[in-house]
C-alpha cells in the first residue's frame, strides 16, 4: 500500500490548517457562504438536504486496518455512528457539524487520508479494479498507475478548474470490474509484443447523456502516460464548454467533435506540449510499484473448507473467489443485507472489521465500486472461522452479484438534487428477493438505482436500471433494461412509461418472468437473454394487458 | 426569490450554519420544530426574506428557502417533507 512521502504529509497538513482557518472565518462572518462554498467543496464538504456531508477519498478503494479504524472513530465521535461507501470507492459521512470538520480532517491526516478533490470540477479519486494485484487474469497491477496519476493530478494547477468534474479509471485485466468504459478517461493495461502499455478510452460517462467511452489510442507506452493524459486534459480545457453545465463534460465534446477529430487535437497537443519532465522512467515506476507488493503469502494446498452448514456453504459459493496465490481466497463482504441501505456500515462494524482484517487479511481492506468491501488475502484454512466472525457482525450476506446486491445512490433521503428516493426502493428489492435459492435461479443480475438523472447509482449500466422521477410531486420510477458496466458495456434502454413505487416490485417480477421464460439454458444470464430477445418481449409482458 | 414562488402560504426554512440541522423560522427565532414555524403569506415574503438575509449575515443560518404549504397548511412537496421529518427508513 502506498505510504505518504514527507511532501505528501506536509501538503495534507497545510491544507488541513488552511481549511481550519477558512471555517473559522466562515463561522465568525468574515467569509460569506458564496465565498466559502467553493472552499468547502474543495475539501469534500457539501451541504445536503438535512446536514453537511463530508466525502473522504479512498484512493482506488484501498484501506488499511488503521484507516478503517480511524473512519470508525470519526463516525462515532463526529457523526451518527455510520458511514456510506460510494460508487467511487469513497466514504461519506452524512451528519458532520461545520466546526468539527477541521478536526475530522486532522484525524484523517494522521492515517494519510483526506477529502481533497472529492468534489468540484477537478480530477476526482482515481478508481480501479477491486481485485487489482490479486487476480490471476491480470496483465499488470493497475494500482501503481492509479497512484502515479493521483500524484500528478493532485493540486494540478491547470486542472483545478476544469469545465466539469473529471473521472479516471485504470484496470489491468480484460475483465472490467471498475466500470472503466463509463469514465471520462478509461485506461486498460494491455500487452503488445511483450511490452505492457495502455489502451486508452475517452468520453464515457453517465448522467443526463450516458455514453460508452471510445477508444482513442490502441497502445500507449508507459513512459508517455502523463503527457498523453495532459494532452487530453488540455484539449478538454481548451475546447470544452463552460457555458452550459449539461454540455460541459468531455463526453459531449468528444461526441460533438467526433472521436477522430478529438484524437487529432489530442495528438497535436501531445506533440506540442509534451514535457520531458513528465516522462516516467523505470526507476520512478519501480519505486511506486514497490509500495504495492503482496504481503508475505505462503502458497499452500489448503482448499476452502466444506462444512455441513448450508448458510456457510452458500456464502462461500457466492462471496469468495480464488486468490492468485494458491491456498488463499478473496472474500467479499456484502453491505447489502435485507432492508439495509446499500453501502452503509456502522462504526462498530468498521471497528470490528478493522481487527478482522488484521487477524485474517494482512490488515488490508478494499472498497468496491459496487459498494461492498473485500478482504483481499484470506488463508483458505481460516475461511470458516472468518465467516463466523462476519456473521456475528451481520456482514455475511451471501449475495455478491445477485439481485439483492443493488447499487444505490443516497437519493432524496439525503441528496439535495434528488427527484425521488432510492434507498427505500433498494430495501424493498433486497427484502423481496432475500431467499438465496430464488436469487441463484435468477443468476448474475445487477440492479442499479439512482434518485435523479445524475446517475450516481449507475442506473444506465444496470442490467435493470431504476431512475427515480418526480411526476407532479409523486415519485415514479423509470426502468431501463440491458445496461452493463463490464467489458461489454452498454447503456440500458428505457422499457416504457414509468411506475409508481407501489407497482415497481410487480414490474420487476414481470421482467424477471419474461427473462425466465426466454432462458434457453440454466446458465444463460439476464443480460444474455435480453440481448438475444430484445426489449420488445419485455415491453409486451409489462405493458400489454394494462 | 419571491418572484419564483408559487403557492399562497409558506414557512421559512434554512440550515443551521454550525450544525447543518434543518431549522424553521418561528416567532421566537429559528427552531428545529416546524410545527412552531410562522406561516407566511405570499405577500409577506419580501419581509421574511429580509429576516433571512439578516440572519445569514449574522452567521446563524445558511441556505434559506420558503417551503410551500398545501391547503391544509401542511408541507407540500415530498422533498420538504423529508427535510422536515428526516430519513424515511431506519438506519
Ligand atoms: S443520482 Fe441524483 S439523487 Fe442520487 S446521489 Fe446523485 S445527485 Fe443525488
Amino acid at each position: 500500500m502506498y505510504k505518504y512521502s514527507e511532501k505528501d504529509k506536509s501538503i495534507i497538513e497545510s491544507r488541513t490548517k488552511q481549511f481550519k482557518n477558512q471555517v473559522q472565518r466562515r463561522l465568525n462572518g468574515q467569509l460569506s457562504e458564496e465565498e466559502f462554498k467553493p472552499l468547502r467543496l474543495m475539501n469534500g464538504l457539501y451541504l445536503q438536504l438535512h446536514a453537511y456531508m463530508l466525502r473522504v477519498a479512498i484512493p482506488y478503494g484501498e484501506l488499511s486496518s488503521s484507516q478503517l479504524r480511524k473512519l470508525a472513530f470519526i463516525a462515532e465521535k463526529f457523526d451518527r455512528g455510520y458511514g456510506h461507501f460510494t460508487t467511487r470507492q469513497n466514504i461519506q459521512f452524512n451528519w458532520p457539524k461545520l466546526p468539527d470538520v477541521p478536526d475530522i480532517l486532522h484525524e484523517l491526516s494522521k492515517v494519510e487520508m483526506h477529502a481533497i478533490q472529492t468534489s468540484g470540477n477537478c480530477i476526482r479519486n482515481i478508481s480501479s479494479d477491486h481485485l487489482a494485484g490479486i487476480t490471476i487474469d491480470e496483465i499488470e497491477d493497475p494500482r501503481p498507475w492509479c497512484e502515479i496519476i493521483r500524484q500528478w493530478s493532485t493540486f494540478h494547477p491547470e486542472f483545478s478548474f476544469l469545465p466539469r468534474k473529471f473521472k479516471i479509471a485504470v484496470i489491468g485485466s480484460k475483465k472490467d470490474r471498475a466500470a472503466m468504459l463509463v469514465h471520462d478517461i478509461g485506461l486498460r493495461l494491455i500487452k503488445k509484443d511483450k511490452e505492457i502499455g495502455f489502451e486508452v478510452f475517452v468520453g464515457g460517462g453517465q448522467g443526463r447523456t450516458p455514453i460508452i467511452a471510445k477508444k482513442i489510442k490502441n497502445f500507449l507506452q508507459k513512459k508517455d502516460l502523463l503527457n498523453y493524459l495532459e494532452a487530453i486534459l488540455n484539449t478538454y480545457n481548451q475546447e470544452g464548454r463552460r457555458d452550459n453545465i449539461y454540455k460541459a463534460r468531455i463526453k459531449i465534446l468528444v461526441k460533438e467533435l467526433g472521436i477522430e477529430k478529438f484524437k487529432l487535437l489530442v495528438d497535436e497537443n501531445f506533440k506540442k506540449l509534451s514535457d520531458k519532465n513528465l516522462e516516467i522512467d523505470k526507476v520512478s515506476i519501480d519505486k511506486i510499484f514497490s509500495f504495492f507488493t503482496l504481503p508475505e503469502l505462503k502458497p499452500n494446498s489448503h482448499k476452502v473448507q466444506i462444512h455441513k452448514n448450508k448458510e456457510y456453504n452458500e456464502w462461500v459459493t457466492q462471496n469468495t473467489l480464488s486468490h492468485k496465490v494458491s491456498g488463499y481466497s478473496i472474500v467479499h463482504i456484502s453491505l447489502k443485507s435485507a432492508n439495509h441501505p446499500p453501502g452503509d456500515i456502522s462504526s462498530q462494524q468498521m471497528m470490528a472489521l478493522s481487527k478482522i482484517s488484521e487477524d485474517f487479511s494482512f490488515s488490508e481492506i478494499r472498497v468496491t465500486h459496487e459498494q461492498n468491501l473485500i478482504l483481499p488475502h484470506v488463508e483458505n484454512k481460516n475461511i470458516y472461522k472468518l465467516w463466523i466472525e462476519l456473521k456475528k457482525l451481520s456482514l455475511a450476506t451471501p449475495n455478491i452479484g445477485l439481485i439483492s446486491d443493488t447499487i444505490c445512490c443516497p437519493g432524496m433521503d439525503y441528496c439535495a438534487l434528488a427527484t425521488a428516493r432510492s434507498i427505500p426502493i433498494s430495501q424493498k428489492i433486497s427484502n423481496h428477493f432475500k431467499s438465496f435459492s430464488d436469487q441463484k435461479i435468477l443468476g448474475d443480475l445487477k440492479i442499479k438505482i439512482s434518485g435523479c438523472i445524475n446517475a450516481c447509482g449507475h442506473h444506465h449500466v444496470g442490467n435493470i436500471g431504476i431512475l427515480g422521477l418526480d411526476r407532479n410531486g409523486q415519485e415514479f420510477y423509470q426502468i431501463t433494461l440491458g445496461g452493463s458496466a463490464k467489458e461489454d458495456a452498454s447503456i440500458g434502454e428505457i422499457v416504457g412509461p414509468s411506475f409508481p413505487e407501489s407497482k415497481l416490485i410487480d414490474a420487476i417480477n414481470t421482467i424477471l418472468n419474461t427473462y425466465k421464460k426466454n432462458k434457453k439454458k440454466k446458465t444463460e444470464d439476464f443480460l444474455s437473454v435480453f440481448r438475444r430477445v430484445g426489449i420488445k418481449e419485455f415491453k409486451k409482458d409489462l405493458y400489454d394487458n394494462t | 426569490m419571491a418572484k419564483k414562488l408559487r403557492g399562497e402560504f409558506f414557512i421559512l426554512s434554512a440550515n443551521d450554519l454550525r450544525t447543518g440541522e434543518v431549522v424553521f423560522l418561528t416567532e421566537k427565532g429559528w427552531s428545529v420544530n416546524s410545527s412552531e414555524a410562522t406561516i407566511i403569506k405570499i405577500d409577506q415574503v419580501d419581509k421574511f426574506q429580509a429576516i433571512s438575509d439578516r440572519d445569514e449575515k449574522k452567521c446563524i443560518i445558511v441556505s434559506s428557502k420558503f417551503v410551500e404549504l398545501d391547503e391544509n397548511r401542511k408541507i407540500k412537496s415530498l422533498r420538504d417533507k423529508i427535510r422536515n421529518s428526516g430519513l424515511t427508513f431506519k438506519i
